[in-house]
């Protein structure tokens, strides 16, 4: 198991010393303390974890340990959720996260949900929706549609389909469509709940290959279940286990010489 | 044994038969309104009962272009003020809701819809008719509304509590305000439902009489305002079927099938629109 992970991981280490360099400035992200709770349950235990500009964190851990709850946290998402209530702090470039106007955040740090969940609407008018919102009308709205369609490598598929319902496209191309639509209002940060998780290997493979060209001008959280994806394409990693963040490190340092007992009998398949 | 399992085949055939019965009962009524309806207004629906005024009184001949006209002022109204709060009220209650008030709301909406529609007259009767002194089209189609009223919270409600959640994230994950993304992708995606709900509510207000009788009356003459009293289907049906003349009673068939066939085209339309799926998915 070891070492499918170590050739798996090379990738990701031949690239760790250009992006270190990066790493020496601010955290992207700042969480501190942050308890999080569904009513009377508690999901996130007194979490507290720095997410780097311009790389790709993986948070993995088995099914309800909580990590999907943490992404929602990190744009607010929980608040469409009743009766939920969080204490910390989430700071985005040091600015409170919590505190701020909930529109501003969510176009800072955007989102795309485990389920395709393009709107019932055209191609175009997925990718343009947020930019509507923000009020970009004609030439460049269309420049703007174009250029998220292409970040997220899908223009060649649909240039010819733009005003063609979504719900024509295949479920990959959906997928990255929702992408396209998150990188339309050009966000600072991306989260991704299990992006890839109803979807066949192929397209997850492109979904995983965009990912990487993103990491220029976004930084990107994922969550997977799924630990060879974490171990392809994250810079760091983080695993999560019954609402506390167990460890948090380089992938290679999480898949190869993990500190904590506890993660290491998750990634060699011992349970979960 | 071999008794016991004839005693079990001999039950399961008698309740098959008896409950096939019971099916086909229920659905032949409708053919059966249907053909006594054609049988005996059928003669009277021509080209005169579309646009002829009635008769004096043992005249023979005449129509109700009058009640047609008034019906649909009636329902005109009553649309227009039914359906934007029956709809705004339904977005309400699926859409921004808390706990106990949509609770109350909905428990309001489903008794109103179970009030008997006579009641519902009458209390149009000493709301507007008393005040204004006299029976008119508006009195009518207020009162024709309140029944419309719940009808179209429900259905808004029940049919925008279908849009899967994870497109009302999508679109507040883009920074939408919670109307935004109701208006600019909830509603969409349910519209083909909530216009079904619509027409299903309309339909039934335009067969409604009860409510009519004392709100907007009836008229033999064309109405001159909304203001004044109107002739409509129902009433016009009602008057008809009890007057001591027989061609009164050709005429009242003729209009009940008139008003038949609204309902099933109606009907038919909603299904239509319907079977073409959830927005969502197309």
């Amino acid at each position: 198991m070891r070492t499918t992970f170590h050739s798996l991981t090379k990738a990701s280490s031949l690239e760790d010393t250009d992006s270190s360099v990066r790493q020496q400035t601010l955290p992207k992200l700042k969480i501190s303390n942050l308890n999080f709770y569904y009513g009377s349950y508690q999901a996130l235990h007194n979490i507290s974890l720095d997410i780097a500009a311009n790389r790709i964190t993986a948070l993995i851990g088995p099914s309800g340990c909580g990590k999907s709850t943490f992404l929602r946290v990190l744009n607010r998402m929980h608040e469409t959720i009743r009766d939920t209530r969080v204490t910390g702090e989430v700071l985005v470039d040091g600015e409170s996260a919590l505190a701020m106007d909930v529109a501003t955040l969510r176009r800072r740090v955007g989102m795309v949900f485990q389920k395709p969940n393009p709107f019932p609407k055209s191609v175009f008018d997925n990718v343009a929706y947020g930019l509507r919102l923000g009020g970009v009308r004609g030439a460049e709205l269309r420049h703007a549609v174009e250029r998220s369609v292409k970040r997220a490598a899908l223009w060649d598929e649909v240039k010819d389909q733009l005003h063609r319902s979504a719900y024509d496209l295949s479920g990959g191309q959906q997928q990255r469509l929702c992408i396209a639509r998150a990188l339309a209002v050009d966000p600072e940060v991306l989260l991704l709940d299990e992006p890839s998780s109803a979807l066949d290997p192929i397209a997850t493979a492109k979904i995983e290959e965009l990912l990487f060209g993103l990491k220029d001008n976004c930084t990107i959280v994922i969550v997977t279940h799924n630990m060879q994806q974490a171990a392809r394409i994250a810079d760091d990693t983080g695993f999560f286990l019954l609402g506390k963040l167990i460890e948090f490190d380089k992938t290679t340092v999480i898949f190869e010489t993990p500190a904590r007992k506890e993660t290491e009998d998750y990634i060699t398949g011992r349970f979960g | 044994m071999t008794l016991r399992y004839r005693t079990r085949k001999l039950t399961n055939a008698l309740m098959f038969s008896f409950t096939g019965m019971c099916a086909l009962v229920s659905v032949s009524v409708l053919f059966f309104i249907l053909g006594y309806l054609v049988w005996n207004g059928g003669k009277s629906l021509n080209p005169d009962f579309f646009t002829q005024l009635p008769k004096p009184p043992g005249e023979a001949g005449g129509g109700m272009a009058n009640a047609l006209v008034g019906s649909a002022e009636i329902v005109l109204i009553a649309t227009m003020i039914g359906l934007p709060v029956g709809f705004l009220g339904g977005v309400y209650l699926a859409e921004f809701g808390g706990t106990m008030f949509p609770f109350l709301v909905r428990y309001a909406a489903d008794l109103l819809n179970g009030v008997p529609s006579i009641i519902l007259g009458m209390f149009t009767y000493s709301l507007i008719v008393v005040p204004m002194h006299h029976f008119s089209a508006l009195a009518g189609g207020v009162a024709l509304s309140v029944i419309l009223i719940p009808t179209t919270v429900r259905a808004t409600e029940q049919f925008l509590r279908a849009v899967p959640q994870p497109l009302r994230e999508g679109a507040l994950a883009l920074g939408a305000s919670k109307w935004r993304a109701v208006s600019s992708v909830v509603v969409p995606a349910a519209l083909r439902g909530v216009a079904t709900g619509m027409i299903l509510g309309i339909a039934r207000i335009a067969g409604e009489t009860a409510p009519l009788l004392f709100t907007s009356f009836n008229n033999r003459y064309w109405s001159t305002g909304l203001n004044q009293p109107v002739a409509s289907m129902p009433v016009m049906i009602f008057t008809y079927a009890i007057a001591p003349y027989a061609d009164w009673h050709r005429q009242a068939w003729a209009g009940g099938l008139v008003l038949l066939l609204f309902m099933l085209g109606t009907n038919i339309c909603a299904r239509l629109v319907l079977s073409r799926g959830p927005s969502w998915r197309n």
